[in-house]
C-alpha cells in the first residue's frame, strides 16, 4: 500500500464538522486525492453526537471557564465552554443502562422540509443512509394557566386546526386567520404595502398594530419563529413564519420539519464522510494536523500527530476561535425516564408519529429571553425506549443555567398526566456555545489556498447559510474543472438497489 | 411467517483489507482480484440486506468507521484471513468497535477465510484458536473458502438463526411503526415543482 506521505494530496480536510463533511461528499466523485483528518476521536466536531462516556469526556475537556480577571490579554476563546455533566445517583436503577445506546446531539437542529440541504442530500443520493423523522407539534408553555386550562397549549398548525381549537376565542381566531393568509403571500405586490416601512420594527408590535393579535396570539406566532432573543424584526419574522407554513405537507401531512435519526446533523456529517471514503478518501480520526513550516507558496506541509508528514496545495479547516462579544447560548440536554407520550400525538390525519416536539417558554421581552425545548422520543435512537431526551436552549446570561433547569422541571410536570409519577432526569449535560467570525477565512499564497469554515450558526433550525461556504470550498478545490450543474448531483453507485442478487436461504 | 412479514435484516461484514470480505459476498470467485473494494456493496440477502464494509476501505484502513455505519445492524460478521496471524490478531479491536457502535443486542459472528489454502500449508491460525476466541467473545464461528465455496452459506444461516432468537433485536428495528423514516427520495421531484424560489 502506498504510504500517505509520498504523493501530495489534492486537498487535506481537517475536522469532520458538517461543512467539512459536506465538502467531502461534494468531492466524493471527483477522483481527487483526499485526506480527511480530525483531531477528535469522533466524527462531527461542533455537530457531534455522543454516547454517555463520550459526553463525559467531552464535558471534561470543555469545562474551561472564561476567567474575567485576565481580560487584558487578548485571549483566544473556544466555541464551547462551561460544560458540565450531572448524573442521578440511582441512574442505573432508574434505567440509565448501556451508555453506548445514547446519542446526545450537540446540534439538534430541526430541518425545514424546504431546506436546501435536503435537496442536496437527495440529489447526491446520501439521503439513503439517513433516516429522517417528523417534527410534530409546537407547544407554548403558559405559566399562568389555571387548573382548567392546560399549561401546554398546542399551537394550531393549519386552518382546520385554528377552527377546531377551543383555546382561542372566536374573535381572535378571525384575526389569526387573516394574519396567516397574509403571511402566505406577504411578498406579493398586493400585500407588501402592509409591512413596507416597518421591516425593522419588532414583529410583536406589528402583530398588535396591524392585525390586532392579542398577547396570547403574539406568543404563538413568536414561538413559531424560534427567535433566540424574541426580538425578531418584521422582515425576518414574516420570512420565518412563511417558511414554517409553506413547509407543511411537503413530505407528508402534518409536519413542517424533519430530524435525522440518531443525532441530527452529526448523522449527516457521518454519512457524508462515508461517501467520501467510498469515493476513495482516506480517513483518520484522533489525528491532529499542524502546518509544519511556513509555506513557500508552492505547497503546504502538514505534520500529523501520528508522525507522518503530508503535503498539499489546498487545506480546508474550520475556525475554532470565538468572535469576541458574539451571541452566546446556554444549552441543557437531559435524559428523562418517561416517554412523555402526550407530546407526540398526531393531530392531522395520515401524519406520521412525530419523534420531535417543540415547547416554547415565551420570555418577558425586556427581561428574559425565551427558552426553547426540543423533546426527542426514543424513536430518535438517542435514548432507550421509555425515555426521552430534552434539549433546552436560551441566550446565555447570569441566570440562564438555572432558568433552563426550572423550565425543565415545569415541562416535565406539565407533560405528565395527573396521577402518574413525575419523571426524573437521569443524566444532564450543560454547556455554553458561541460562534466564530461568520465569514469563511481564506488565505491565498501563490499556488496554495487555505479555507476555514465559520463555526455552526446558533439557529435552532438548520441554517441554509452554511451551504454557501461548502460550495465555495468545493470550487476552490475543483478549480477550473468545477461544473456547477454537477454540484452534489450524483447517480447511485453500482450495486445499490440492485435486486438481482437475492440469496436463497 | 409469510415472506412479506419477514423483517429486512441488516448484516454488516467488516474486517481488515484483504481478508476476503468481497470474495465472501460474491457469487463468482475471482482469484485475480486484488483491488480493495471501493463502491457501495449492499446486497439483498433474501430479506437480509448484507452490507459489505470494504466499500469504505478509506475508513477501514485506519479503523475509522463511523458509528452511523452500524446503525440498525442486526448482525456483524467479522472476517479474518486464516493465513495471516496479523489479521486474526486485529479481530479483538474490530470486535470492540462493533460492540461499542452496534446495538448491544446485535449478533456477532467470526469468520476465518481462505480455508482452501490449508491444503497448500498456508494456515497460520488453527481452527481451535479461532473457535476459542469467538467463544470467549460470545460470537459464532466457522471457517470458509470463497474459492471452493466450502461453508460459505453457513455464517449467514447461523446469523439469521441467532437473530430470530432475539426478538428484542427485531423489535427495536421493526419497520412497521409509523415513525419509521420518511421517504424523501420518492418526493424528490416535489422540490422543483413546489419550490417558490
Ligand atoms: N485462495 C483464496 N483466496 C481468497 C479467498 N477469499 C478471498 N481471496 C483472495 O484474497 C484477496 C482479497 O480478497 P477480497 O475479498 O478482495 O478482500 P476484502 O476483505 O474485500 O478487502 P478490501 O476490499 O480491501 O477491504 C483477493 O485476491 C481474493 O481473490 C479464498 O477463500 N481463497
Ligand atoms: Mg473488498
Amino acid at each position: 500500500m502506498e504510504s500517505l506521505g509520498d504523493e501530495p494530496w489534492d486537498v487535506v480536510i481537517c475536522g469532520t464538522g458538517l461543512q467539512q463533511s459536506l465538502l467531502a461528499l461534494a468531492l466524493s466523485r471527483s477522483n481527487k486525492r483526499i485526506l480527511h483528518v480530525d483531531p477528535n476521536d469522533y466524527y462531527g466536531e461542533h455537530e457531534a453526537a455522543f454516547s454517555l462516556q463520550e459526553a463525559d469526556s467531552w464535558a471534561a475537556t470543555h469545562a474551561g471557564r472564561s476567567t474575567e480577571e485576565d481580560s487584558s490579554v487578548e485571549k483566544r476563546q473556544p466555541i464551547f465552554k462551561n460544560a458540565s455533566v450531572w448524573k442521578h445517583p440511582d441512574a442505573a436503577d432508574l434505567g440509565l443502562l448501556s451508555p453506548h445506546a445514547y446519542s446526545l446531539a450537540l446540534a439538534p437542529q430541526i430541518i425545514h422540509t424546504r431546506s436546501k440541504i435536503l435537496e442536496q442530500l437527495v440529489s447526491s443520493q446520501a439521503y439513503r443512509q439517513v433516516v429522517f423523522l417528523a417534527v410534530g407539534s409546537f407547544f407554548v408553555f403558559d405559566a399562568e394557566a389555571t387548573d382548567s386550562s392546560p399549561k401546554l397549549a398546542r399551537i394550531p398548525s393549519s386552518r382546520e386546526d385554528v377552527f377546531a381549537t377551543k383555546a382561542i376565542p372566536v374573535k381572535s381566531k378571525r384575526y389569526l386567520m387573516k394574519f396567516l393568509k397574509f403571511v402566505i403571500d406577504h411578498d406579493s405586490e398586493e400585500q407588501k404595502p402592509v409591512w413596507q416601512g416597518q421591516e425593522q420594527k419588532l414583529l410583536s408590535e406589528f402583530l398588535a398594530s396591524e392585525f390586532k393579535l392579542d398577547e396570547n396570539l403574539q406568543k404563538y406566532i413568536l414561538a413559531l419563529t424560534l427567535s433566540l432573543d424574541g426580538l425578531i424584526t418584521v422582515a425576518d419574522g414574516l420570512a420565518t413564519i412563511h417558511r414554517h407554513l409553506t413547509s407543511m405537507g411537503v413530505f407528508g401531512p402534518g409536519f413542517c420539519a424533519v430530524y435525522p435519526k440518531w443525532g441530527g446533523s452529526s448523522e449527516i456529517a457521518q454519512v457524508a464522510c462515508r461517501a467520501g471514503a467510498v469515493g476513495g478518501g482516506i480517513y483518520m480520526l484522533d489525528t491532529e494536523a499542524n502546518v509544519s513550516n511556513s509555506p513557500d507558496g508552492h505547497e503546504i506541509s502538514l505534520e500529523l500527530s501520528n508522525g507522518i508528514s503530508v503535503r498539499t496545495t489546498k487545506l480546508v479547516t474550520s475556525q475554532q476561535d470565538a468572535l469576541p462579544d458574539a451571541q452566546t447560548i446556554t444549552r441543557l440536554i437531559a435524559v428523562v425516564n418517561s416517554p412523555l407520550k402526550p407530546l407526540f400525538e398526531t393531530v392531522v390525519e395520515g401524519a406520521p408519529t412525530p419523534a420531535v416536539a417543540v415547547v416554547v417558554f415565551p420570555g418577558q421581552i425586556t427581561e428574559n429571553s425565551p427558552i426553547y425545548a426540543f423533546v426527542h422520543s426514543s424513536e430518535t435512537g438517542e435514548c432507550l425506549i421509555g425515555q426521552s431526551v430534552i434539549y433546552l436552549t436560551t441566550l446565555a446570561c447570569r441566570q440562564s443555567a438555572q432558568r433552563l433547569e426550572s423550565a425543565l422541571d415545569d415541562l416535565l410536570a406539565a407533560a405528565t398526566p395527573e396521577g402518574s409519577p413525575a419523571p426524573v432526569s437521569l443524566y444532564k449535560l450543560q454547556y455554553e456555545q458561541t460562534v466564530s467570525a461568520r465569514e469563511p477565512l481564506i488565505t491565498t499564497r501563490e499556488e496554495t489556498r487555505t479555507f476555514a469554515f465559520p463555526s455552526p450558526s446558533l439557529s435552532l433550525t438548520f441554517d441554509d447559510g452554511c451551504l454557501g461556504p461548502v460550495k465555495d470550498a468545493w470550487k476552490l478545490v475543483m478549480g477550473d474543472t468545477a461544473l456547477e450543474t454537477e454540484y452534489m448531483v450524483f447517480q447511485d453507485r453500482e450495486g445499490v438497489g440492485d435486486d438481482d442478487d437475492v440469496y436463497d436461504l | 411467517m409469510s415472506e412479506d412479514s419477514l423483517p429486512v435484516l441488516k448484516i454488516l461484514i467488516i474486517g481488515p483489507s484483504g481478508a476476503g470480505k468481497s470474495a465472501h459476498c460474491d457469487d463468482q470467485f475471482d482469484p485475480e482480484s486484488t483491488t480493495a473494494t471501493i463502491g457501495i456493496d449492499f446486497k439483498p440477502f433474501h430479506h437480509a440486506a448484507v452490507s459489505n464494509s470494504h466499500s469504505k476501505a478509506g475508513q477501514e484502513r485506519f479503523r475509522t468507521l463511523s458509528t452511523s455505519y452500524y446503525r440498525g445492524a442486526h448482525a456483524v460478521i467479522l472476517v479474518y484471513d486464516i493465513t495471516s496471524r496479523k489479521s486474526f490478531l486485529s479481530m479483538e479491536k474490530w470486535i470492540d468497535e462493533a460492540r461499542s457502535s452496534a446495538s448491544p443486542d446485535a449478533v456477532l459472528y467470526l469468520v476465518g477465510s481462505k480455508l482452501d489454502k490449508v491444503a497448500t500449508g498456508g494456515r497460520a491460525v488453527s481452527f481451535e484458536e479461532g473457535k476459542a476466541f469467538a467463544e470467549s467473545q460470545g460470537a459464532g464461528f466457522c471457517e470458509v473458502s470463497s474459492k471452493t465455496r466450502e461453508n460459505v452459506r453457513q455464517p449467514f444461516v447461523e446469523v439469521v438463526d441467532r437473530i430470530v432468537q432475539r426478538p428484542e433485536l427485531l423489535a427495536s428495528t421493526a419497520p412497521a411503526s409509523s415513525t419509521a423514516g420518511l421517504n424523501l427520495g420518492g418526493l424528490g421531484s416535489n422540490y422543483s415543482s413546489a419550490c417558490p424560489c
